[in-house]
């Protein structure tokens, strides 16, 4: 699977806030975006994922593998997202969070027996009936990224994920993410300002964008 | 200082409520000392429940009240669901608030003048050949129909107005991308992460609503059924019999009143409770994600969304008082306006004239009395709010919330009975007291948002620089709150004028005022003279309003001076003429 962005153009009133930008991600890759704020990188993201405000005009091509996402509403495109704020439903509790993303063809006790599994898995099993208040930055910053891949998404894009955790937080998170895309084998595209974000051998996509074909510059 | 205050505020705003239910319970029990009634039973009880509308009044009360509550909430619901976030959502905000400034009396008189058989709609559609001698008449009508509408349109502004601040609160735009992200479309995502969210927060407001819709009487005056009345016009007619000994019966009607709305509000929260807290997993069953689904534009599912039928839901709420105020104006000029004419035939301004002394007088009188209630209610908002920035510590906002959502009749009865037993005649004072009473809570909630977004660092910057506690409030604090205050005092003012009930128990009939002389004349047979009132009732909040802006603009003036000035030099900055996104470097 393939995350690629062919000659994509984003103006704001005629003024190009990214002109012809192109690049792909391969499945299990997290390719990083760098620059300085306001540059368009998070507008970059909601672009891709379909959210991008109506005042921007969007030209070129965004394709997740061969499908040619512009034409489809965010929630046909799947492709899963993370903020910087873990944004966990708070009338939920952690497994409910959890099955909140679980496909709908899992049902009655199964969503619930899913959730907790997933919790287990990652270690939070003793979390599951807590509500989002009542955890960590960390455990929520965690549920919301498997919340997130148990949606199953073809692409998860991240924007600054781990800028609101401590440091020590920071490193031991910044290992759960890169481990989990691995493991679900889906290309991610991240937008941080920090250089230790950037995962070992990761691709590398620095403002003003001067890129080659895979968007490839240096690491 | 403060702490006096805050005492102060519980004396007149908390302490009411308990004379003013105690007040229904002992009359209704035949315990009533000033009118010789010493020996408690529950005859009261046997003659009021022997009424033979009795049902069919609490049967209206709860259709009215309930249904109009239900449909202001699912209208609101929808109309921010189809709007929000849209283009369009700017144009609704800025109608919301000329919508809320019009009083409920003047609002109902011009709901009746535009949808009463020979009203301006009727004629209208005459006009264009549509016979309307069958059609249903909402004004009075025995079900209520109309009253439930007029409510619903009524109360669906302030829901959007209290909702809007409620949806930045829960960020729903990054829950919605959020949402989406896991295969939720639109509707799905405001059904399963919006509302539940959304409804808890906005409990408050909508009890208010309901409560309000339960017990309303100026407006069911109006246009609200006769034969029988609901519940509260009902114990208000009870409440007004010539014969004294005949309050014992309006005492139960009363308790009965406060007691079927505290029910429904019970019921309310078990609703919510139930299918929010208990029964939730339809919140977590899944995004519905259609297997085929033809490739539709981003652009075009938006306009889809904007322009489908709930996108068109707001338009009554606006279009309805926008002709209303017309037809009062029009109306209140008409000499000769023969049905089914569209517009009179002669106009003459001689019923402004005629009345031209009385209303000035009521003005006056009205004006002053919202001005003396709404800033002896700003003192004690202000008094309670600077106690909890002190103390960490305030009043509970259900204490608060208490007298909007306690049926008035019923405390405002009872407040009355305790007024027996101070010798004297002071009802001006018991007036003030009851408006003060029903215009804090919304001064305290206008003001609340603002003292709290206060960085309290300001003052201890300026008491590290030698102020004292006074001096600092007077100079730092006060001038960077002078907009909400102004705002606040406009709010406090507009819900002085509009009160009906307090000014009539308490005043006991001898304080008038242009809301009480016009649900007085609404019932009369001359529209012009009820327009003329109608529409001097509607106009006063109004002029609150733009003064409070002006002065709110004015005292604001210093603080947008030098935001513009912030802004012209930010403006040079090439990343922000690009995105707009505020940065720091």
């Amino acid at each position: 699977m393939t995350l690629s962005v062919e000659n994509l153009t984003i103006n704001n009133a005629n003024i190009p806030l990214i002109s012809s930008i192109n690049f792909s991600v391969n499945n299990g890759e997290v390719m990083t975006l760098m620059g300085p704020s306001g540059c368009g990188k998070s507008s970059l993201l909601s672009a891709i994922a379909g959210h991008l405000s109506p005042v921007f005009t969007l030209e070129g091509k965004i394709q997740l593998n061969n499908t040619i996402m512009n034409d489809l509403e965010p929630d046909q495109r799947q492709i899963g997202i993370l903020f910087q704020d873990d944004l966990l439903f708070p009338h939920l509790n952690v497994w409910e969070n959890l099955a909140f993303g679980l496909p709908r063809t899992i049902i009655g006790a199964n969503r619930k027996n899913e959730a907790i599994r997933t919790l287990t898995q990652v270690g939070l099993h003793d979390i599951a009936f807590n509500m989002p208040n009542e955890i960590s930055g960390g455990q929520r910053a965690r549920v919301s990224l498997m919340r997130t891949l148990l949606a199953k998404p073809k692409a998860v894009l991240l924007d600054e994920p781990f800028s609101k955790l401590d440091k020590a937080l920071r490193i031991e998170f910044r290992l759960f993410v890169f481990e989990q895309i691995k493991k679900q084998d889906i290309p991610a595209l991240m937008v941080t300002h920090d250089d230790d974000d950037i995962p070992e051998n990761g691709l590398v996509l620095r403002w003003p964008w001067n890129n080659n074909d895979r968007g490839l510059t240096n690491a | 200082m403060i702490r006096l205050l805050y005492l102060v505020t519980i004396l007149i705003c908390a302490l009411p409520l308990i004379p003013g239910v105690l007040g229904i319970v002992l009359p209704a029990l035949s315990w009533l000392p000033a009118l010789g009634l010493y020996t408690p039973n529950f005859s009261a009880f046997h003659i009021a429940f022997q009424w033979s509308g009795l049902s069919q009044s609490i049967f209206l009360t709860l259709f009215t009240g309930i249904g109009s509550t239900v449909l202001a909430i699912t209208l609101c619901f929808f109309i921010l669901r189809a709007n929000w976030n849209s283009p369009r959502w700017q144009r609704i905000e800025h109608l919301i608030a000329p919508m809320l400034a019009l009083p409920h009396v003047a609002f109902a008189i011009g709901f009746a003048f535009t949808f009463a058989p020979t009203g301006w709609l009727f004629r209208l559609l005459e006009s264009i050949g549509i016979d309307t001698s069958s059609a249903f008449i909402l004004i009075q009508d025995p079900y209520g129909i109309g009253l439930l509408f007029a409510l619903a349109i009524k109360e669906t502004p302030f829901l959007l107005l209290m909702s809007v601040s409620v949806l930045h609160q829960i960020r729903v735009n990054q829950l919605q991308a959020v949402a989406a992200g896991l295969g939720y479309n639109h509707n799905e995502s405001w059904l399963k992460v919006v509302l539940p969210q959304w409804l808890p927060k906005m409990r408050m407001p909508i009890y208010a609503v309901l409560a309000y819709g339960l017990s309303v009487v100026d407006i069911a005056l109006i246009l609200g059924p006769t034969r029988p009345p609901t519940l509260a016009v009902l114990v208000w007619q009870w409440f007004n019999e010539p014969d004294l000994l005949l309050i014992t019966r309006a005492a139960v009607g009363a308790l009965l009143l406060l007691t079927v709305s505290f029910s429904v509000l019970a019921l309310a929260r078990a609703i919510e409770w139930f299918a929010f807290d208990i029964k939730r997993e339809w919140q977590i069953s899944g995004a519905f994600r259609p297997q085929a689904t033809l490739p539709l534009t981003t652009r075009s599912n938006k306009i889809k969304r904007h322009t489908g039928l709930s996108g068109r839901l707001h338009w009554p709420f606006f279009i309805v008082p926008i002709v209303v105020v017309p037809v009062l104006l029009l109306w209140s000029f008409a000499q000769r306006w023969r049905f089914p004419d569209v517009l009179p035939s002669r106009y003459s301004a001689r019923f402004w004239l005629q009345e031209s002394n009385t209303l000035i007088e009521l003005a006056t009188s009205s004006a002053m009395l919202a001005c003396i209630s709404a800033c002896l209610a700003l003192i004690l908002a202000i008094g309670c709010l600077e106690y909890r920035q002190k103390y960490q510590r305030g009043l509970p906002t259900w204490l608060i919330a208490l007298p909007m959502v306690i049926p008035q009749l019923s405390i405002l009865f009872g407040m009355q009975i305790s007024t027996y037993f101070i010798s004297g005649q002071y009802y001006c004072f018991w007036v003030i007291w009851s408006h003060v009473l029903f215009a804090f809570p919304y001064l305290y909630l206008s003001l609340d948002g603002p003292w709290r977004s206060y960085d309290i660092r300001l003052d201890q910057s300026a008491r590290s620089l030698g102020m004292n506690a006074w001096a600092t409030w007077w100079k730092v604090k006060r001038p960077l709150m002078m907009p909400a205050i102004w705002l606040a005092i406009a709010v406090g003012m507009s819900v002085s004028l509009a009160q009906y009930l307090p000014t009539q128990i308490l005043g006991a009939g001898r304080i008038s005022t242009l809301t009480t002389e016009a649900v007085a004349l609404a019932s009369g047979q001359d529209r012009r003279v009820s327009a003329v009132y109608g529409l001097l009732q509607g106009l006063l909040p109004l002029i609150f309003f733009t003064l409070a802006l002006i002065a709110s603009r004015y005292s604001g003036n210093f603080s947008r001076r030098k935001k513009s000035i912030q802004r012209q030099t930010r403006s040079t900055n090439t990343d922000d003429l690009i995105c707009g996104k505020p940065h720091y470097k």
